[in-house]
């Protein structure tokens, strides 16, 4: 069921496929990076939406991570991004106000989540390992509830106000920093990802998800890679995390729920799981489809929300992204 | 002693409502291999048939339980035929998980548009109704009601299953499709039949435990969560499983929320985290 | 979620999806084309910015953000009643402006979509004014945009007593958790009880609700012999029932926040025979909202709750306002406070139109309501100079069967009734 793995922008020439062909690497960071100017220019009115897309497009990548490449079942990734958004937000109110530091102290708080989460919920496989995720993302939710005094409880964290990016950018009420930080930072960890995926690392995860009697049988190491790879994940989910904090000044306990967890399965899985590509495709239409349907009819958007979900299901089983490879497959026997 | 006591009734009670709607999604996911986040908004369409027909068309409280089962039932089967047939035993369970979330969030919507936000009651005839005293604490006759239909319900699929040849039907088909198709079993009718017999199941529940578990638009993903964790914790498949489950989780939830309320919801969860790691397969596996 | 952002990203994400279509050697060609449809897409859509901000220069828009749907879909609904019957009331003009009302739904406690959509309603939209909200860490996220939007913020709904600390642009039409609870604790003391157990919901306004309670009782000299915080989605309350039985009280306060809890917490209350032993249940309003009294059925009658507004409230104002109600196409059985919020808050905004002459002018805005008293559906009310938050009545009533249907009739009140909270913490 998961095609494609890991060459989302394949050509069907073969002579364009090696990963030895120099650049290639960067063809969808610049695809992203164009787009993301475009959006700017476009639509200067709509950036504090763009920037809410990235942040849940780097939270979603960072689930595929684990989920796509690892085959490990959660819905309780929210724990990585809250730690980050957390993190972030209580430094800031403590006083550290430079944002990229705020977000870096996100992205390391989102480590330490991932491995306590990882020490857990590695322990299980399948359904056992998908309840073990819901417990753990349950527990934290109401320890930052019970944490009040630290984390706002369900007021929520607000006074978060950074300071100017490099001393010099302002968060301003356009969002225009906020959105060049966000797409910056989506790029840079684009390109990162691709290149972890593609590293023997990435190829050996792949491996355990498919086979891991098979890897084991060649002297993998299981366990020990699949905690690398949640760090990972987690340095992604809490740079989200952070990101959200310093860009909307207020941390809620949303962000270490349940249902964000579960939100950004169901983006991932309509992207389709496996591609980073995917991933963002499902953050995007997942999102901006919300976006534009609760504007249409605030009232019962979430029945047509329901009925897209059922449609991609029903028509495209390996998620949105594979939409692009089935084009790919008409198109030469199409043209002449 | 008292105290005990007291806790055990109102775990027995809340065990037995988790039970009767759980059991039917675990028979689901054992046999089917499905992930049917959906369950709970099957149970929610129970409840609304029967405070509908409780409620506004005054057929009183039996008839309301009838006509919520048989009701939910007759909606489900043409989803079990349209879309459910087209995930079982998907080699990604995650496509399982985007459909019947997507499938829950259209009954939601639905319920919204025809019934409104606002919660439902299902009003109860005065003989289950009220306080009862049984000398040791004043009980909720509801809650008696409550237990004694979990107990009928859990003996009565176990005959189903243990001595009808239905039953022999389910377990072949359940330990080996294949094999069963075979020898003869119309395995693509046990499907549907267990489909009906999971929804209804469910429907019933969600009628029943109305009380415990109010009834409105957003049931469907209130419980979701507390559905799947039993029936994994229970292991998927297994009645005796399902039962032991719903009564042990039953218990340590409400034993927490008497004895440190303010600290309720941990209780359940480092629970279910504990029992997961020692019991990685479920607490009593089918044929482990 | 809402908003007409979307063409935004619809032809963003075709177009990712063209590029990838292109093969390797097409690339170059592929780019000229792209760049092309760029160009032509961003001189359209400045075009389109310049039409709409043309064309909105005349009307003063103002947005309101709610949860128009999900769990708590009933009282977004009742922020655009309450508006829509003040309109109604009133008229579409305020002082020589046209006033639009433009809605956005946020279902549930999300401060980073609450930031968002702010952001583009005043950025976007160009409001003069925001309002409603229904809850608290969404009207924290809002409360930094205010200053430099030059917005004033009208909240209709969020119950923390310090939101209106984080701006001074924000002016509430609603109720604090402590300003409803207070009244609750003297009348206990008044009715004689002297031991108390506490039962709220763990989150912010519930432990608002028990501080303000206990404070206040224990002032008075009334014991609290249990406190109890409830996990907000706990549905089951056998054992929270059980445990307050054995404590011995004569009164339970509780709060929760309306919706499914409290039927079952109403329930429980009598069906484990607490309210066959005589314990008195005391809540705020919040735990009896009319549109949920016909599911408590009779068992309901008795329960003493302090809150603003009632919906059978006995005023020539109150009469009008529900005749408006329905007249603009809502159920009288809808109504809660939250509908009398927003009614209250479309007259604040109203005024401030007036005062500024339709100008961006924030300060003249607020100025110009601090100290405003009018009569409200509810009864008598002000907007304290100090806290920008509404002085009002609050009302003992016990819920009560009339004809067929069930009320929270008035029996007591305390008038003129400040937001305690704020006052407590200078």
């Amino acid at each position: 069921m998961a095609p494609i793995p890991g060459r989302p922008a394949a050509s069907p020439r073969p002579g364009c496929r090696s990963r030895g062909v120099p650049g290639r690497e960067l063809v969808a960071p610049t695809v992203v990076a164009i787009l993301g100017a475009l959006a700017y220019l476009a639509f200067p009115d709509d950036l504090a939406f763009f920037t809410r897309i990235i942040v849940a497009a780097l939270f979603v990548m960072s689930l595929d991570l684990v989920v796509g490449y690892c085959g490990v079942a959660t819905l309780g990734h929210a724990v990585l991004y809250g730690a980050g958004a957390y993190a972030a937000g209580i430094l800031c109110v403590d006083g550290l106000t430079d944002p990229l530091l705020l977000i870096a102290a996100g992205s390391v708080a989102g480590v330490v989540a991932g491995l306590v989460t990882a020490l857990v919920i590695l322990r299980a496989h399948g359904l056992p390992q998908l309840v073990l995720s819901i417990a753990v993302v349950q527990l934290a939710y109401e320890a930052a509830n019970k944490a009040r005094d630290i984390t706002g409880g369900s007021d929520g964290l607000s006074g978060i106000s950074p300071g100017p990016v490099f001393g010099l950018f302002e968060f301003d009420l356009w969002g225009r920093t906020a959105y060049v930080l966000a797409l910056v930072l989506l790029i840079a960890t684009l390109v990162v990802l691709r290149r972890v995926v593609r590293s023997p690392f990435g190829l050996l995860c792949r491996g355990i998800k498919q086979d891991p009697d098979r890897i084991r049988a060649i002297g993998g190491t299981i366990y020990g890679n699949l905690v690398k790879m949640y760090a990972l994940s987690g340095a992604v989910a809490g740079l989200a995390g952070g990101l959200t904090a310093v860009t909307t000044g207020v941390v809620g306990l949303d962000s270490v729920s349940f249902e964000w967890s579960a939100e950004a399965l169901v983006m991932l899985v309509l992207g389709g799981a496996g591609t980073l590509y995917g991933a963002l495709v499902g953050a995007v239409v997942f999102t901006g489809f919300e976006h534009y349907v609760a504007a249409v009819d605030p009232y019962h958007w979430l029945f047509v929300v329901g009925a897209l979900l059922i449609g991609v299901v029903l028509a495209l089983p390996a998620g949105l992204g594979s939409l692009a490879a089935w084009l790919r497959r008409l198109l030469p026997q199409g043209a002449p | 002693m008292n105290v005990l006591l007291s806790i055990a009734f109102d775990a027995l009670a809340y065990g037995m409502v988790l039970f009767i709607i759980c059991i039917g999604l675990s028979v689901m996911m054992g046999l089917m291999r499905v992930i049917n986040l959906a369950h709970g908004a099957f149970a929610m369409i129970g409840g609304y048939i029967a405070s509908y027909v409780a409620g506004p068309m005054g057929w009183g409280y039996v008839p309301a339980l009838v006509c919520g089962v048989i009701g939910a039932a007759l909606i489900a089967l043409p989803l079990e035929r349209l879309l459910y047939r087209r995930v079982y035993g998907a080699s990604d369970p995650l496509v399982q998980v985007l459909m019947t979330i997507g499938l829950t969030f259209c009954i939601i919507g639905a319920t919204n548009f025809l019934f409104g936000s606002a919660m439902r009651a299902i009003p109860l005839p005065a003989l289950i109704s009220g306080p009862v005293d049984l000398g040791v604490r004043t009980v909720p006759a509801h809650r008696l009601f409550v237990i004694a239909c979990g107990v009928v319900i859990a003996s009565g699929l176990w005959y189903l299953i243990e001595r009808t040849s239905f039953g022999i039907r389910l377990r072949a088909t359940v330990d080996n499709t294949g094999m069963a198709g075979a020898l003869g079993v119309r395995t693509d009718w046990i499907y549907t039949a267990t489909f009906a017999l999971a929804v209804g199941l469910a429907a019933f529940g969600g009628a029943v435990g109305a009380e415990i578990m109010p009834l409105d638009p957003y049931y469907a993903l209130r419980y979701m969560v507390t559905f799947l964790v039993v029936v994994s914790v229970g292991g998927a498949g297994s009645i005796g499983g399902a039962l032991v489950a719903a009564l042990l989780l039953g218990f340590v939830d409400t034993t927490g929320r008497y004895l440190a309320p303010n600290y309720g919801e941990f209780f359940f969860y480092l629970a279910v985290i504990a029992i997961v790691f020692v019991f990685p397969h479920g607490l009593l596996r089918r044929g482990a | 979620m809402p908003t007409d952002g979307c063409p935004a990203f619809a032809p963003a994400a075709m177009v990712s999806i063209g590029v990838r279509v292109v093969s390797c050697p097409a690339r170059r060609k592929g780019e000229v084309v792209l760049m092309r449809s760029i160009r032509v897409l961003v001189v359209a859509a400045a075009f389109a910015v310049a039409i709409g901000g043309v064309a909105s220069a005349e009307t003063i828009k103002v947005g309101v953000i709610g949860p128009m749907s999900g769990p708590f879909s009933l009282y977004g609904r009742n922020f655009k009643l309450g508006i829509d019957a003040y309109v109604a009331m009133h008229g579409k003009k305020a002082g020589s402006h046209d006033v639009e009302f433009i809605y956005r739904d946020l279902d549930g406690p999300d401060p980073a979509k609450a930031k968002s959509l702010a952001q583009e309603l005043i950025v976007k939209d160009k409001v003069q004014y925001l309002a409603g909200v229904y809850f608290t860490p969404n009207a924290m996220a809002v409360a930094p945009l205010l200053v430099q939007g030059k917005t004033p913020f009208i909240l209709m709904n969020a119950a923390t007593s310090a939101i209106t600390e984080k701006s001074p642009y924000i002016v509430r039409t609603s109720f604090t958790m402590w300003q409803n609870t207070v009244p609750a604790a003297r009348v206990a003391r008044q009715k004689g009880y002297k031991k108390v157990a506490i039962a709220v919901s763990d989150y912010g306004p519930g432990i608002d609700a028990e501080t303000a309670f206990r404070q206040t009782f224990e002032a008075d000299g009334g014991t609290v012999i249990e406190s109890i915080r409830m996990p907000v989605r706990t549905t089951d309350f056998g054992p929270v029932m059980q445990r307050i039985r054995n404590g011995g009280a004569d009164a339970v306060f509780a709060f929760l926040p309306a919706g499914p809890p409290t039927l079952a917490f109403v329930k429980a209350f009598i069906d484990n025979g607490l309210k066959a032993a005589g314990i008195q249940l005391l809540t705020t309003g919040d735990v009896t909202p009319e549109p949920d009294l016909p599911q408590f059925g009779d068992d309901g009658i008795g329960i003493i709750s302090t809150y603003h507004y009632s919906r059978s409230h006995a005023s020539p104002e109150n009469e009008a306002f529900l005749a408006k109600i329905r007249e603009v196409g809502g159920r009288v059985e809808d109504v809660t406070m939250a509908a009398v919020g927003a009614f209250d808050g479309a007259h604040v905004i109203y005024k401030m139109i007036e005062a500024t002459g339709g100008e961006r002018d924030p300060e003249k805005a607020v100025a110009a309501v601090k100290g405003l008293s009018w009569i409200s559906p509810r009864g008598p009310v002000s907007i304290d100079p100090e806290t920008r938050h509404i002085t009002q009545n609050v009302y003992v009533r016990s819920v009560e069967k009339q004809g067929s249907t069930y009320i929270n009739k008035e029996i007591l009140t305390f008038a003129n009734q400040p937001d305690y909270g704020l006052i407590k913490a200078k």
